[in-house]
């Protein structure tokens, strides 16, 4: 499958990559690591006529330590993620989801920007033009109709990203910035739910940095991702769990799940688990029940979907006892 | 006992450098001066009818240089005989998703698929059949005319009187297993360029040239012949380095002929790559298939009788089928000692891609169901599960009621290896709660002893040359495919001639150089080519020794060819010559040896010098005329006694050919002919694995997997072989399937179509059984499918070991595992939909055993918005 033609620009600061967004907004895509932009063009998924490389941007890389918290520029590759020593010690929990995307070969190239903007995936969408006209097209690209919900109108593609549920559990903000703002909104906030619109990005913008408060830091954590082979995949279901602690007590418990919704979605109702000495099986069966009630897996990818809301029920269960030993 | 110079050692392949360094050239790096690119299009219809193709517009777009369709080349072909019903290019109707309707060729990539959406096909839709037990029960809207009910072949063989052996049984199991189909998924993708040169009589096409990644070069020219209307000689068919085949390439895949028609048309070069999902669509992967088992046994765990009713989900056209359906009932037999075999097979066809041959050919599935069943038994009769199997041995050499001859039988062996490494004794049964050990045994031929062209001429010829120099070079037509062909043959020629492998040339698979070898499939490589190459070395040999004998004055029977040089074997020592002796010359030998290791670097002022290093051959033997009145040596260097040898005979050839002995061509029924070879291989494994029993995920920690090669020509290739098996066996086992809705394949690439990564690849502890086969090259048998089918049950029968779960449809997805753990104690069923439940299934199901789409599917919709409506759908 060929690339189809297209201008690639390759800014070396962060005004230049605006001006250019701004000025081809709607035919232009933003490239940071490729990872899962060029097999997507290949699939004719998108065919730009621009492609903006941000990969010279220094400005846009690194894990800096500032007043307000943790900042990580969008274009810090995940292979860096998983190797620093201050995530590490301080937000484990996105060091450990970090550490299941793909392959080391993919982790090398793709970023944490890219992951947090990653589009959503769906059986009937990630296929060739051939593959897809043969199905006659789908909500998300070129078609009017569900495959997975014959009859709606709602796309339903999964978002299918290791590290946001990790993030929205450590209450990560992102730095949105266009040629004339900047912005800065909380994760949850970031994400519509919509699978065939799934981020609140206008045009002419882009994701420059996520920021983790320094309230988050020290959260235990533990991430559970469902996967077919132990490399390679994408999650099929994945909870993230953050637990912070003072005296013996839990302050606070975080649960998120991915790729069971056309978004990263933090789970409700957990404030009853809150200021006990700890928790117990029958505690975190409850709290799997919850995160198992949140999940909306439907055939958007391998594995059923009654399969996968099961094992949320039992990954949350054991992230959480995981978390609550660690 | 014999000892071996060049065998049974641990030698690297001999393209190894070319494949690690990235030098070596696969058929998709090769290019030529004007060359085009091919791109296909393909059908979007399951089951089509072809009204009209319009290409003008595509032919008009710049850069485009040539469209084909069915109507450029109508010949049908196929790789069986019986089954001629493939068109390059379809010619009125489409069979499956993914069916070639048309090819560009341009300058360049982009541009061809351009052109392909230009391409208007006017399609009037047919019914599609998708679910073989559905299929045979259509009346009209056949997939193809001549096949009533869509079944390609069915045939129903009777050995003894089961139903006698089962009145006698003690107890009968009876099961239905499904195991879904899976695809070879080889890491290169096929490929074909395709050039004809001009004649310099006419100015006309002339010859063609075709590079291809395929496992049987010569096959391609027979059918390249026959679509094109040109004479085999007119075609010279070349293989370069293949990267894996598996059978995927071991029969004319379409682009192979697409890409010469399209050549002959645009008279330029054409090369077409499939694409990954193209792969999968080209597909000839191993069936889906339904086994209905029944087994009965004596108390003490004999055998009585089996049953088994085969149904094979084969796809839109025959390929290798009917020789599928016959090797799943063939192969119940020489394995064990079954005393009565009813076998009813039904090859059906679908609109899906073709099914065809895959590692372990018609074998894998009906043995995962057979040793799953077998140790069923054994658990009912609380017998051994690795007992009963020993239980059932046959009596080797012995012909089975099936008609197949059993000369070496490894097996016995085998099994002692794998209970023994595996410390079955102490730990069956013994591991903490979730972890198991399950045993199942397999076995394969060396070589279908009928070739499918039912022809009389040798499944294998050899020619070998040598020249002045020593060097040898040995044309084959066998094919290298990775799995350590050319090796084989250059290690066979060695030892034979008793010459370095370094002298040993291998030229292979290029059908203007090498004589016919029928190709790289059925494991026949080592057994046959091994054998032909053995005695064109022989044939060689002999001329030498002539030669040499005269020299040395003495019988030819006292001559040892080893080492590089030829011995008296009353000389220097009886016929055992270490390194040691080659190192002190005999008195009045040459010290040629010695030059020669040294790498050449010969004393000038040397009274006795060779042709080769002085690069005079003339002189050499000149001087070798003028010793004749010296002493009669007591050995002679291998250069040497070849330059006596050419002057002695002149051209110093010979060629060797294999054909197998009437005695191991089977019994006379019907289909008789599939299942009979020269030699079986064995195989038995022990796997160990874990299962989560709150998710179903399957750990598989360890397989000992011990096979029966009858001999190891070089250990290390054979241990590979035996790990990919091992390894390919627990893709299918637990994670690879091929998952169709409405005819369209939902995991055409291999992101979702998944192989195992190296994270759960378990370690295999190959253990090499060698029973000395009395027909094989040096005792050689087959290595590189037997081991394959055994994988599937012993890990099934582990997972039974370790949770207590019968799996009856592979692959063992954990939400398989998971439903049958919930069904066994009655927990809240996990509701996974109809048919996931592993324990009973009952139905086949198009959409795989996931089942991820429940009920009826969407329609397939016409007129989208946001892009253009498809040339293909505007009609309807």
């Amino acid at each position: 499958m060929s690339l189809s033609d297209f201008r690639l620009s390759r800014p070396r600061t962060l005004p230049d990559a605006l001006k250019h967004l701004s000025e081809r907004a709607g035919s232009i895509r933003v490239l940071a690591g490729g990872t899962d932009l060029l097999p997507s063009m290949r699939q004719k998924l998108f065919e730009p006529e621009h492609v903006l490389d941000l990969r010279q941007i220094k400005e846009l890389r690194g894990i800096h330590e500032t007043e307000q918290g943790i900042e990580i520029g969008a274009l810090t590759t995940l292979h860096e993620i998983e190797h620093s020593q201050l995530l590490r010690q301080q937000y484990p929990v996105l060091v450990e989801a970090a550490k299941t995307v793909a392959s080391p070969l993919i982790r090398n190239m793709g970023t944490i920007g890219g992951n947090i903007c990653l589009d959503t995936r769906c059986l009937w969408y990630n296929q060739s033009l051939a593959w897809r006209k043969s199905c006659g097209f789908c909500i998300k690209k070129d078609g009017n109709l569900c495959h997975v919900a014959p009859g709606g109108t709602k796309c339903w593609a999964a978002f299918s990203g290791d590290t946001p549920p990790a993030l929205l559990c450590l209450n990560a903000e992102v730095e949105i910035v266009a040629a004339s703002a900047i912005r800065r909104i909380p994760l949850r906030d970031f994400y519509t739910g919509e699978g065939d619109d799934y981020r609140r990005l206008r045009p002419g913008e882009l994701v420059s940095k996520v920021i983790l408060p320094h309230s988050s830091s020290g959260y235990r954590g533990a991430y559970r991702k469902l996967r077919v082979r132990g490399s390679i995949d994408y999650p099929l279901a994945g909870v993230a769990v953050a637990v912070k602690r003072s005296n013996g007590h839990i302050e606070d418990i975080q649960i998120a799940l991915t790729a069971v919704n056309p978004a990263p979605v933090l789970v409700k109702g957990l404030n009853i688990f809150l200021n006990n000495g700890g928790i117990d099986e029958s505690a975190a069966d409850h709290a799997g029940e919850l995160a198992a009630r949140t999940a909306k897996p439907l055939t958007t990818s391998a594995l059923t979907p009654e399969y996968r809301r099961e094992i949320i029920r039992v990954f949350t269960k054991r992230a959480l006892l995981a978390a609550i030993e660690s | 006992m014999t000892t071996f110079s060049i065998i049974g050692k641990p030698i690297a392949m001999v393209d190894a450098a070319g494949k690690t360094t990235g030098a070596g050239k696969y058929t998709d790096d090769l290019s030529l001066p004007g060359m085009l690119t091919g791109k296909i299009l393909h059908s979007p219809h399951p089951h089509a009818r072809i009204k009209r193709i319009d290409a003008s517009r595509a032919e008009k777009l710049d850069g485009v240089v040539a469209v084909v369709v069915g109507s450029d080349a109508p010949n049908p072909y196929g790789i069986l005989p019986v089954g001629h019903d493939e068109h390059a290019l379809a010619v009125d109707k489409v069979r499956y998703v993914g069916d070639n309707v048309a090819c560009v060729a341009a300058e360049d990539e982009a541009t061809a698929e351009r052109a392909l959406e230009l391409i208007n096909v006017e399609y009037e839709l047919l019914p599609a059949y998708f679910d073989p037990e559905e299929s045979m029960k259509a009346e009209r809207d056949l997939i193809h005319d001549n096949k009533p009910h869509n079944v390609e072949k069915d045939y129903h063989h009777v050995f003894g009187d089961p139903d006698k052996g089962l009145a006698e049984a003690d107890h009968i199991e009876e099961a239905r297993f499904i195991a879904n189909e899976v695809t070879h998924a080889a890491m290169e993708p096929h490929s074909t360029l395709a050039t004809f040169d001009i004649d310099s009589q006419t100015g006309k096409p002339g010859r063609l040239t075709v590079w291809s990644s395929t496992q049987v070069p010569y096959y391609l020219q027979h059918k390249l012949s026959l679509v094109l209307e040109m004479p085999m000689s007119q075609i010279r068919v070349i293989k370069p380095l293949v990267g894996g085949g598996f059978g995927g390439k071991s029969e004319v895949i379409p682009l192979e002929i697409i890409s010469a028609v399209a050549a002959r048309k645009a008279q330029r070069p054409v090369k077409i790559t499939y694409t990954r999902e193209e792969v999968f669509w080209a597909h000839r992967g191993r069936p889906r298939t339904i086994i209905d088992l029944k087994t009965g046994v004596k108390n003490d765990g004999r055998i009585t009788a089996v049953k088994a009713r085969v149904v094979q989900d084969g796809g839109g056209y025959c390929s290798y089928g009917v020789v599928t359906i016959l090797y799943s009932g063939a192969l119940l037999g020489a394995l064990y000692d079954i005393p009565t075999i009813q076998y009813d097979g039904f090859r059906v066809l679908t609109n899906k891609p073709a099914c065809g041959a895959m590692r372990g050919h018609g074998t894998v599935n009906v043995r995962f169901a057979f040793e799953s069943q077998l140790d069923e038994l054994a658990a009912k009769l609380n017998i051994d599960s690795a007992e009963i199997r020993r239980r059932n041995l046959l009596q080797a050499p012995c012909i089975t009621v099936n008609g197949l001859r059993v000369q070496s039988y490894g097996l016995p062996e085998c099994i002692d290896k794998v209970v023994d490494r595996s410390r079955w004794k102490e730990r069956k049964g013994k591991l903490p709660r979730g972890r198991g050990l399950g045993v199942a045994c397999s076995h394969y031929v060396s070589g279908a002893a009928n070739s499918i062209i039912r022809s009389d001429m040798p499944h294998s010829t050899v020619n070998i040359k040598i020249d002045r120099d020593g060097g040898v070079v040995v044309y084959t037509g066998a094919s290298e495919i990775g799995q350590g062909s050319d090796t084989m043959t250059a290690q066979i020629a060695a030892e034979v001639l008793g010459c370095s492998l370094g002298r040993v040339k291998v030229v292979a698979a290029d059908t203007d150089l090498t004589p016919i070898d029928i190709g790289s499939y059925s494991s026949r490589v080592t057994f046959m080519a091994g054998n032909a190459t053995l005695r064109a070395a022989e044939a060689v040999k002999k001329q030498i020794a002539a030669a040499a004998s005269k020299k040395m004055n003495c019988d030819l029977v006292d001559l040892v060819f080893r080492d590089d040089a030829v011995r008296r074997s009353n000389g220097i020592s009886t016929g055992h010559v270490g390194t040691d002796a080659l190192a002190r010359p005999a008195e009045g030998a040459p010290s040629f040896s010695r030059s020669l290791r040294e790498g050449g670097d010969v004393d000038s002022s040397s009274p006795t010098v060779s042709g080769r290093v002085e690069g005079q051959i003339l002189r050499g033997s000149l001087q070798q005329k003028r010793k004749e009145d010296d002493a009669p040596k007591t050995s002679m260097s291998f250069e040497e006694a070849v330059v006596a040898a050419i002057d002695f005979h002149g051209a110093l050839t010979g060629t060797g050919s294999y054909a197998p002995p009437p005695e191991a061509r089977g019994g006379k029924h019907k289909g008789g002919g599939v299942g009979p070879s020269p030699a079986y291989s064995y195989s038995a494994q022990v796997a160990e694995v874990s299962v989560d029993e709150d998710t179903g995920e399957v750990t598989v920690h360890k397989v000992w997997a011990a096979h029966d090669c009858g001999r190891a020509l070089n250990p290390v290739a054979v241990e590979g072989q035996v790990i990919g098996s091992v390894w390919m066996g627990m893709g299918q086992a637990l994670t690879e399937e091929m998952i169709w809705k409405d005819g369209l394949l939902m995991n055409p690439g291999l992101l979702e179509y998944r192989s195992p990564s190296s994270v759960e690849s378990p370690e295999v502890e190959a253990i090499i059984v060698e029973s000395i086969d009395p027909e094989g090259p040096f005792g050689a048998k087959e290595c590189s499918e037997g081991a394959l089918a055994a994988t599937i049950p012993a890990i099934a029968n582990a997972i039974y070991d370790a949770v207590g779960i019968r799996l009856h449809e592979s692959p063992f997805t954990p939400e398989r595992v998971l439903a049958a753990l919930r069904a066994k104690k009655n927990a809240k069923p996990l509701n996974l939909t109809e048919g996931v439940d592993p324990t009973s299934p009952t139905t086949f199901r198009e959409h795989g055993g996931a089942l991820w789409f429940k009920g009826k599917g969407p329609e397939r919709h016409e007129g989208s918005v946001g892009r253009a409506p498809s040339p293909a759908s505007g009609e309807q």
